[in-house]
């Protein structure tokens, strides 16, 4: 099965194919433009330390043949073949890179693809259009990575420079036209050469090959480049912080990408970092502690409150406010307001009749209160992970824990999956339509399962799934708590069957 | 070894008195002469040689205030070392106090310099109203006070326009801040069913107060260790 990954996504290549001998295909279309596709063998400070592992036309394969290029085949523009065994331990990351040769930018790529086929089947797929860059002239598309195990990283950045400016990003050096024979690589590799921007120092001489190694030019012998182990570490620190060298030939570098943490937490703009900085302070890994600022107010910036945003604004993962005033009142889950300012009023919402009849019936029953006046209104619920969702006139069904607060235009109906083997006789939650936003409240951060084939979610982790899919109890499978002792035993999967748009939210804790 | 464990979230450097390791713990410098009231039951380890007295005679003044129910239950630690905080799994907010006060939740503070100006009050009109004390700590001069939230919290700057607190979610305060108790239900919304927003505080003046995301309703555990 091809698994489609998206922009940031990563997993272990285990979960992609027990396969280590890949074929990687990568394939831009972009009319008008030609790129040079390449591969960086990249040490474990993210630096090009060999430039043996430089895989692109004029160096078509690394010195055990671990990579190697295999040209335009089969609909790629380029493909390589990579043996992962025999990649040695001192290559912790494949990067597979294109840059635009000539003039051109990255957003005109109409549709491109990164592809892992293995044993003549694919098994990865990591699609991307112009759209994910703008004027960037070389884009880092893929990583094959070393952390315990190999892992694969759909990175999808775009870099600002051409080949040459990602060459030296990565720590390689790059004469500007290829150089006439080994006389001048031989006087240039001792020292900066002139087109270069490195700014530290000519080495001693001693450092045989100095920072300012040469790219190999056809005519170059490679083994000659061949740089000790101290010469990145010498230029490591340039590179690893982006922000301290005056002119480090990296300055732009899209932020975070060249930081040396792998990944965890930095380039991938992962949850918590999503919705354009706006949850906060909250997920800092210790090794990215800031100090404190002095003074009450200072010390406490971080957790200012975020501008406001349209109506509703995630002021951090657990946190949401909505600005009354304009438009409809605000229905919230009964207690949920933490602050407000302004001058708002909060009223028990009647169901009305047949609510309390539908409450009685399915225990669906939800407890709000109107919102109404005029100010902001933050709300949370005992510190759960908030999401708000805009409807745009479609439809979600929700489990009723999950709601927190949702726009008082909103339709809501209590709907039932009807099956025997539910107790009770079937499963109630609530269709929400119309046009607004709804608030949906989870324990942990949840997962959005796209519907592509028959999906399973267990009944108590399952959050929301768009309406008008087929659902069913599967009474197969049958995973989870039958075994702890004690338990009733009765936890349902149901099974989901949709086509291209449809979801499936679940959370990582079962109520 | 290698892992995200040993990668990320090894010991960080020494900055300041206080810092955070993530966003739950507390880091604590402790220098002789430099003691530290902390929570009861918050250590959570600490290197070098800390002594810890959960009785001190300088909070004895205060356990009267403490025998009526919610309190502020508070070590002394002393000693020379790295001390580290948590509670539970609450977010840690580090304030560095700059002449400032500041009153903070007595179920949300963590730690804070010995030498600082502290005293313990009940916050007016809370009780009246819904019956349950609150008392806070307030706490003056400078120094550095560790509190915690129940998920990440929010500040909120009093000075654009009066703020309204539901009592469960308040972390702290600006000392000098004007406290007014609000009732928004109107009376029939007391009987049986109410908005669940029956009192707030309001909070006007130069300040700012600092809100949890989680109406903690749960009693904490208030005496531990």
């Amino acid at each position: 099965m091809v698994q489609q990954f998206s922009r940031g996504q990563k997993s272990q290549l285990s979960a992609v194919t027990p396969g280590t001998d890949l074929y990687i295909g990568i394939a831009l279309n972009a009319p008008g433009l030609t790129w040079d596709v390449s591969c960086f063998g990249l040490d474990a400070n993210d630096k090009l330390s060999d430039d043996r592992y430089f895989i692109f036309f004029n160096q078509p394969k690394s010195p055990e043949e671990s990579v190697q290029l295999l040209g335009e085949q089969a609909g790629d523009t380029q493909s390589f073949r990579v043996t992962l065994e025999k990649v040695p331990a001192s290559i912790h990351k494949l990067a597979f890179c294109a840059a635009i040769d000539g003039a051109g930018a990255a957003s005109g790529i109409s549709s491109g693809y990164f592809r892992i086929v293995v044993g003549g089947s694919e098994v990865m797929r990591y699609a991307f259009t112009g759209a994910d860059f703008t004027s960037e002239r070389a884009v880092m598309i893929c990583d094959l990575y070393r952390k315990g195990v190999w892992r694969v990283s759909a990175v999808g950045q775009g870099f600002a420079g051409g080949l040459a400016e990602l060459i030296r990003s990565f720590g390689g050096d790059v004469e500007d036209e290829p150089a006439p024979p080994l006389a001048p690589a031989a006087s240039t590799g001792f020292g900066p050469p002139l087109g270069a921007t490195q700014t530290f120092a000519p080495p001693p001489a001693p450092v045989a090959t100095g920072p300012a190694y040469s790219k190999p030019s056809p005519s170059q012998v490679p083994p000659s480049q061949v740089s000790p182990p101290s010469v990145p570490s010498a230029s490591a620190p340039a590179y690893a912080q982006p922000v301290a060298p005056p002119a480090a030939p990296v300055p732009v570098q899209p932020p975070g990408y060249g930081q040396p943490q792998p990944g965890y937490g930095q380039q991938q703009p992962g949850y918590g970092q999503q919705a354009s900085g706006g949850y906060g302070p909250a997920e800092v890994l210790p090794s990215q502690a800031q100090p404190v600022q002095p003074g009450a107010m200072n010390s406490l910036s971080p957790y200012r409150e975020v501008p406001t945003a349209g109506r509703w604004t995630q002021q951090n993962g657990k946190l949401v406010k909505v600005t009354l005033g304009q438009g409809p009142d605000v229905l919230a889950l009964r207690g949920s307001m933490v602050a407000y300012q302004g001058d708002v009023d909060f009223d028990y919402k009647s169901a009305g009749l047949r609510g309390m009849l539908e409450n009685k019936l399915t225990g669906q029953g939800l407890k709000l209160m109107t919102c109404k006046g005029r100010g902001e209104v933050f709300l949370a619920h005992d510190a759960g992970d908030l999401h708000i969702v805009e409807l745009n006139g479609q439809s979600l069904c929700i489990s009723t824990r999950n709601i927190l607060a949702f726009d008082s235009t909103l339709h809501t109906e209590v709907k039932r999956i009807e099956s025997p083997g539910i107790p009770g006789g079937g499963l109630f939650h609530f269709e929400v339509s119309g046009q607004g936003s709804i608030v949906v409240m989870t324990k942990g951060a949840p997962m959005t399962l796209n519907v592509a084939g028959p999906t399973f979610a267990d009944m108590n982790a399952l959050v929301a799934w768009t309406s008008g899919m087929r659902v069913s109890v599967s009474t197969q499978v049958r995973i989870s708590r039958q075994i702890y002792a004690g338990s009733s035993g009765e936890s349902l999967a149901l099974q989901f069957m949709g086509f291209q748009g449809h979801f499936v939210v679940v959370q990582p804790y079962e109520v | 070894m290698q892992g995200t464990l040993m990668d990320h979230f090894g010991q960080t450097q020494i900055m300041d008195r206080m810092s955070r390791h993530g966003s739950k713990i507390a880091k604590v410098v402790m220098q002789p002469g430099q003691d530290l009231f902390a929570r009861v039951g918050s250590m959570i380890a600490y290197e070098g040689l800390i002594d810890f007295n959960p009785q001190p005679p300088q909070l004895r003044r205060m356990a009267s205030s403490w025998a009526t129910g919610e309190g502020v239950p508070l070590m002394t630690a002393v000693g020379q070392g790295l001390l580290y905080l948590a509670d539970y799994g609450k977010e840690v907010i580090v304030v560095q106090l700059a002449g400032e006060g500041l009153s903070v939740n007595g179920k949300n503070i963590l730690a804070f310099d010995a030498t600082l100006q502290w005293g313990i009050e009940r916050v007016r009109g809370v009780s009246m109203l819904s019956g349950m004390g609150m008392f806070n700590v307030v706490i003056r001069g400078h120094g550095w006070v560790a509190m915690t939230s129940k998920g990440n919290p929010v500040m909120l700057d009093t000075r654009e326009a009066p703020t309204f607190v539901d009592t469960d979610a308040l972390v702290a305060y600006t000392d000098g801040l004007q406290v007014q108790p609000r009732r928004t239900a109107r009376l029939g919304g007391l009987i049986g069913r109410g908005s669940g927003e029956a009192f707030q505080l309001g909070f006007s003046g130069q300040g700012f107060v600092v809100v949890q995301p989680s109406e903690d309703e749960r009693p904490n555990f208030s005496v531990r260790g």
